[in-house]
């Protein structure tokens, strides 16, 4: 599979001569890729999901997303860069308070400026794939958490982004909520073939990529692949390098 | 850490949060103090108020002060109050007791209380002495400047009592707050007004049509004595045009706006675009839970434009009244022989310049017939149609010649108007109308029959005309007859009067010289005068004006800052919405766009229904408690414009203050 995201080198420095949040880091993801990121609180992972989705600088080193060099855009072609290759689910949902469910999902896809016919049917369709079909008319606030989230997933899907940006997606939502949720990108991982990046702390959450990339002090220090075994395997062999990392601490 | 410590690092901290409250609080501050300070000046209020009227009308005023300013100050009170609830709820997490919060926030209103004081004495005695002098020049009094202290003690006393006992109550309404709400409402304060809007089709039709009654029934002032303003009586149509406007107005703002934009999300085309489904959802969510301080701001603005609007109009229109009440400098009747030699004497004592010209003219008074004579003909000359009952006149034309008009219109400046004018022929007339007909109609084309010894000569009217050349205390029903006519008139008639009018620029403006013309008139009733009875009106009028001047300054200052803190604050609780909408791609044009957009549509509805409100009042004020002495031209309702344009550039100032914090507070370049 071709190449979709490129990270050479990146570091990130805050402040004048501090400690690099990103140290020199590098790798790749494949088109239709599911990468979990893993790492300890200051690890570097939000730096390096801030610098990813433009939304920082990095202080040297290159990023391609779709063969564009992200240092040669400006404020202007980075939000368009956003708008047309991008999407993002946060821990804390993030929806619009004053929107409906109907109407949050739609925002992305009036900013491609689509005919209105279009909008609803694409959010309808990705709706019920979602599970959030009959919560569409109502507000965010008179949804569960895992709803919500799911919202936000399918917010983020559904102008069928180059590349989906998850930070914690499954830190606020209770168990079942989260394997919900979890499931849900995995299908629409395999299924919709949308390339992942999710940032998270949880073994389990992890299980579901087909890539772990760990990180420590800003560098990528260990990388496991799934290689076709299923996700109950890949789930101890990650919290068996997790229980590892932390006797060494 | 002691409270008062605590609360100045706060303040320190929160700088740009608390600078404006500061500022707007200090606005308030220097009106009260400025007004306060003039109330209690006597050396100003003995030279423009003889009567005890103008004192009478400031402790009207310093009612309606108080009471705005006691409502100003704990509106922006209870506003930050609810924007620090989530930091009180830490502090109580943190185990804080109430009471120790309490005397954090007594502290902080304090400093900012004695803050907001230093400045409003200051700028307020600014203001004063700036008011002191802009009075002394216009009204061309005479006051020894130095009698006038920059700090009057009494009003400092006033000013510093007032507020104290303010920030006394308001403490008193903190700790009611802090007291009923318990911790768990302290820590989800923000979140808990978060309820389903409903949308009733009833009372958001209802409010559309009570407006739309209440502007139909202003308008029917225009159907003349037969509308209900006439037939019912004005005051009880006008309490129920206002009533219906206000409930309105309440109901419209409340339910019909928030139903017309759910309503226009409909339109699939219109609401699918990058800013609309944005805009829309958050004006509907906004106003959720601002309706009330909207409909307030929109009744405040309103009677601001209102008050404004007919302040201006009141104030300009006695002033343009003036070329047709006293056309001339000084216009007098020949009572006496040897007046007009008097007069000239004591002219030219004043002045040596020989520009100053000097008018006899002779009216003739003549009977006349036809089918319908005009009003013009008879006023005056019976009891309660005269202005004064004790000088009535006898029906009749009072008839000067065409060349005398032009000459009359040459001296007092007029030669646009004379220049206009093509010459009578001998069967025809100008007729000077005193206030156009109510019903319209206009005499031009009637023909009336003047009466004179050796028979009738029918004249008809080739114009009537509002430029009198001849004040109405000298001759009322004044008609222009050619020179021709004018000698077979002068030959057959008894002379009426001689009136003597006396023009030119040096003589303006010149009370010294009306004075003494008036003595040696013997105070006649029949003297006029141009500048004399502008100055009249300015001294009788601007004090009112300067009262009401405070008042209205005070609305644009409570209007506009609580427009603006609405708005920062409904922003900077959505901050994360627009940190969102930047990931998803929105560029930095597209948000500003988005929070103009927001701002615009909260400015615009307090802006616009005052201004629509406002219209009509006029236009009800105008024509049923105005004379219509000038006719409906359009530069009458210049000073309204004026006004309005004003109030229209303050929101607009205030707009951009709103719309450049709202970017600083949400966009990070």
């Amino acid at each position: 599979m071709s190449t979709l995201l490129e990270a050479k080198e990146v570091t990130k420095i805050y402040g004048k001569a501090g400690h690099p949040s990103l140290n020199k880091v590098s790798f790749r993801v494949a088109e239709g890729e599911f990468i979990g990121i893993m790492g300890a609180s200051g690890s570097g992972k939000t730096t390096l999901l801030n610098v990813l989705s433009t939304i920082d600088t990095p202080t040297s080193g290159d990023i391609w997303i779709n063969g564009v060099n992200l240092k040669n855009l400006n404020h202007t072609s980075a939000a368009d860069f956003r708008k047309d290759n991008l999407g993002f689910i946060f821990q804390e949902y993030f929806l619009l308070d004053s929107l409906t469910i109907r109407e949050n999902i739609s925002v992305p896809l009036t900013l491609q400026k689509l005919p209105p016919k279009k909008i609803e049917n694409m959010v309808r369709s990705l709706a019920e794939r979602f599970g959030i079909a009959s919560q569409l008319g109502k507000y965010p606030h008179e949804l569960s958490g895992g709803q919500r989230q799911r919202a936000s997933a399918a917010r983020a899907i559904v102008k069928q982004p180059s590349i989906l940006f998850a930070d914690e997606p499954t830190g606020a939502l209770d168990s079942s909520s989260a394997t919900e949720l979890l499931n849900t990108l995995y299908e629409a991982n395999q299924e919709l073939h949308t390339t992942i990046l999710m940032v998270t702390h949880d073994v389990y959450a992890a299980s579901f990529a087909s890539r772990i990339l760990i990180f420590k002090d800003g560098c990528i220090i260990k990388e496991l692949a799934k290689h076709g075994s299923n996700r109950r395997d890949f789930y101890d062999a990650i919290a068996a390098e997790a229980a590892r990392l932390d006797t060494e601490r | 850490m002691n409270n008062l410590s605590m609360a100045f690092k706060n303040l320190r901290k929160n700088f740009s949060f608390y600078a404006l409250y500061l500022l707007s609080v200090s606005l308030v501050i220097t009106v009260y103090f400025a007004f306060t300070s003039f109330s209690m000046n006597s050396v100003m209020l003995e030279k423009i108020s003889g009567d005890g009227r103008v004192e009478s009308m400031c402790n009207i005023i310093s009612v309606f002060l108080v009471a705005f300013v006691i409502f100003y100050m704990s509106y922006s009170n209870r506003f930050f109050l609810r924007r620090r609830t989530k930091e009180l709820g830490i502090y109580a997490l943190l185990g804080y007791r109430k009471s120790k919060m309490l005397s954090l926030l007594v502290s902080e209103n304090f400093l900012i209380g004695c803050g907001s004081l230093i400045v409003g004495l200051v700028l307020g005695a600014i203001m004063h002495k700036g008011i002191v002098y802009g009075t002394t020049v216009l009204l061309n009094l005479s006051i020894n400047n130095a009698e006038i202290h920059f700090f009057k003690l009494n009003a400092i006393k006033n000013t510093v009592v007032f507020i104290f006992l303010i920030m006394c109550v308001m403490a008193i309404s903190n700790a009611l707050f802090l007291f009923r709400t318990s911790l768990m409402d302290l820590v989800r304060f923000e979140k808990s007004a978060e309820k389903r809007m409903k949308f009733k089709k009833a009372p958001a039709i209802f409010g559309f049509i009570l407006i739309i009654v209440g502007y139909g029934l202003a308008l029917d002032i225009f159907r003349g004595s037969d509308s209900l303003w006439f037939t019912v009586g004005f005051y009880p149509t006008g309490l129920l045009t206002a009533m219906l406007i206000v409930v309105g107005t309440v109901l419209f703002i409340a339910s019909f706006l928030p139903f017309a934009v759910q309503k226009s999300k409909r339109h699939k085309k219109t609401f699918y675009t990058e800013t609309k489904i944005v805009t829309a959802p958050n004006f509907i969510y906004r106003i959720r839970s601002n309706a009330k301080t909207l409909i307030m701001l929109t009744l405040l603005s309103a009677a601001t434009l209102t008050v404004s609007s007919v302040m201006a109009l009141s104030l300009f229109y006695p002033i343009a009244a003036v070329a047709r009440i006293a056309p001339s400098e000084l216009e007098f009747r020949i009572e006496e022989e040897g007046q007009l030699n008097n007069a000239t004497l004591l002219v030219s004592q004043n002045t040596s310049d020989d520009s100053v010209t000097y008018i006899q003219t002779d009216i003739y008074k003549v009977t006349a017939s036809a089918e319908k004579l005009p009003m013009e003909y008879s006023v005056g000359t019976s009891k309660g149609s005269a202005d004064n009952e004790n000088i009535l006149r006898e029906a009749g034309f009072e008839c000067i010649s065409y060349s005398q008009y032009i000459s009359l219109l040459q001296a007092q400046g007029r030669n646009d108007i004379a220049g206009k004018l093509s010459v009578l022929q001998d069967d025809e007339c100008i007729l000077v109308k005193y206030q156009p007909n109510a019903d319209g109609s206009d005499e031009t084309g009637s023909i009336y029959s003047l009466n004179i010894n050796n028979g009738n000569i029918p004249l008809t009217v080739k114009a009537t005309t509002l430029n009198n050349p001849i004040s109405f205390a000298n001759s009322v029903g004044t008609m222009i007859v050619s020179d021709n006519v004018y000698e077979q008139i002068k030959s057959g008639t008894a002379l009426e009067s001689s009136i003597i009018s006396i023009n030119g620029e040096v003589i303006e403006d010149n009370e010294k010289l009306f004075d003494d013309m008036s003595n040696l008139l013997n105070n006649s009733p029949y003297l006029q005068g141009h500048s004399h009875k502008v100055n009249e009106i300015m001294s009788a009028s601007s004090s009112t004006f300067l009262l009401i001047g405070f008042l209205v300054v005070l609305f644009f200052i409570a209007t506009g800052s609580i427009l603006y803190f609405n708005n920062i604050s409904a922003v900077s609780d959505s901050k994360a919405d627009y940190e969102i909408l930047s990931k998803m791609g929105y560029s930095n044009r597209k948000l500003k766009k988005i929070l103009r957009k927001q701002v615009l549509t909260f400015f615009s509805i307090p802006f616009l229904f005052g201004l629509i409100d406002c219209i009509f009042a006029t236009i009800v004020y105008k024509t049923g408690l105005m004379q219509n002495l000038l006719g409906n031209t359009i530069t009458l309702y210049f000073p309204t414009m004026i006004a309005v344009a004003l109030t229209a550039l303050i929101y607009l100032i205030y707009y951009f203050l709103t719309v450049h914090t709202c970017y600083k507070t949400v966009l990070k370049d």
